[in-house]
């Protein structure tokens, strides 16, 4: 799931840290925005933009940690929203739900190990690809 | 169509796009598994729901009863049960279940508790002209605990954690009393009991009475409120009368009702006198 390449360039001790940080970031707005998964999604994106004139290191990984990011919130907005219609309105607690939210735990889960992962092996200077969202990010970002 | 589209995309493309499909199955696939376990069963969340419904409804019951004077007289309750009997029979709703109680009090009033408690005050019966217009009541407050609104009620105002407290004994006299006047007093949201007049409708349409009737009492009530509304709980908890009785009579002209009569001729005139 998760290719240790080779990246073309050597990066510098500063384009680690940016790399890395830019786990991190989605990593604590992760867990600051667990009840509202739009915060994870508009933190990474802010560091993003704020990288996005950054070397291709930096702004691949920050690319992948956004894309990340993205495909959990609609999982995790879904689930948000069947939690408030359940608060809030006639709405009652399911196998469907609840099976529903176990899903979406697991998938935040594998998400956020991942995330250490490549956090911690990106600060050391490997290159991380992950699967399927690494060549989203190849497709995207251009040297 | 998508063979045909996928000749023009490049091989990198194409590997994406099969990729970005294997997850979306992986998540769907996850989601069907645990799908077929039964959750509600495993953690005894229906469980712990109906037993904490039933410590509430029972608690809150002998609560408001200690304050009120209940009409025990046989014949009162074989006339009510009937109507009870009938619409349950004509509806499939287990009847068993429901605990009717019928309270002396002015006030024109009838609400449901917890554990399908259906408290009728006397003057809420006494204010009906004939069976129907009571059988529309009692359908109304049927309907709020078959679709739950009385504990989604509790759960979204008081909170979960409040209610079990209740239940445990360590909440305080304060806290229940607040409770059932919240009860007994507030209606439900807008939404809820628009839900459990369309229902109560159905309910008197299979039942073969008249919801047409439900819909006048409503509205004689409704004018009355602007006059004396001191006396017209039922009423006032339950906002727009007009409004209420407009799309009752729209739902109903959508039915063809051949209305038969539940009691016998004189049963309903003499339960209003039994009432006096």
């Amino acid at each position: 799931m998760i290719a240790l390449n080779k990246f073309f360039v050597e990066p510098t001790e500063h384009e680690i840290e940016k790399a890395s940080n830019s786990y991190l970031m989605s990593l604590i707005a992760l867990m600051a925005g667990l009840p509202f998964p739009i915060i994870n999604l508009l933190a990474t994106l802010i560091f993003y933009l704020g990288n996005r004139k950054g070397t291709y290191f930096v702004r691949w990984h920050c690319t992948q940690a956004l894309l990340s990011q993205l495909s959990l919130l609609f999982v995790n907005s879904y689930g948000f929203w069947w939690t408030i219609s359940i608060i809030f309105t006639t709405e009652k607690i399911s196998n469907h739900y609840i099976a529903y939210m176990l899903t979406a735990i697991v998938f935040n889960v594998f998400e956020m190990i991942a995330t250490i992962y490549t956090a911690i092996h990106t600060r050391k200077g490997k290159h991380i690809e992950w699967w399927c969202y690494g060549n989203i990010t190849n497709a995207i970002c251009k040297p | 169509m998508v063979i045909l589209l996928m000749q023009f995309v490049s091989p990198n493309m194409k590997k994406i796009f099969l990729q970005i499909s294997l997850l979306v199955i992986l998540f769907f696939s996850v989601l069907g598994v645990l799908n077929q376990v039964d959750w509600l069963q495993l953690f005894r969340v229906e469980k712990i729901t109906k037993s904490t419904e039933k410590k509430l409804g029972d608690l809150f019951w002998d609560l408001y009863h200690s304050s009120k004077d209940e009409i025990k007289n046989d014949s009162v309750h074989r006339i009510m049960d009937s109507l009870l009997t009938h619409i349950c029979s004509s509806n499939q709703i287990d009847k068993k279940s429901i605990k009717l109680h019928i309270v002396k009090s002015a006030e024109v009033n009838a609400f449901a508790l917890p554990n399908q408690h259906l408290v009728i005050n006397t003057a809420l019966i006494d204010s009906c002209k004939n069976e129907s217009e009571l059988c529309g009541v009692i359908g109304h407050e049927i309907a709020h605990m078959q679709h739950d609104h009385v504990m989604k009620k509790l759960i979204k105002e008081i909170g979960l954690s409040v209610l079990i407290s209740i239940t445990t004994g360590n909440a305080g006299a304060e806290k229940i009393n607040e409770v059932i006047k919240l009860l007994t007093s507030s209606a439900y949201d807008r939404k809820l009991e628009k839900q459990a007049d369309i229902t109560a409708v159905d309910y008197l349409e299979k039942s073969t009475i008249n919801p047409a009737n439900f819909a006048n009492f409503l509205t004689r009530l409704g004018q009355k409120e602007t006059t004396s509304s001191q006396y017209l709980s039922w009423i006032n908890t339950h906002p727009d009368s007009k409004e209420r009785a407009k799309y009752i009579v729209e739902h109903c002209n959508k039915m063809a009702v051949k209305a038969k009569p539940v009691l016998a001729d004189s049963s309903f005139s003499q339960l209003k006198k039994l009432l006096q």
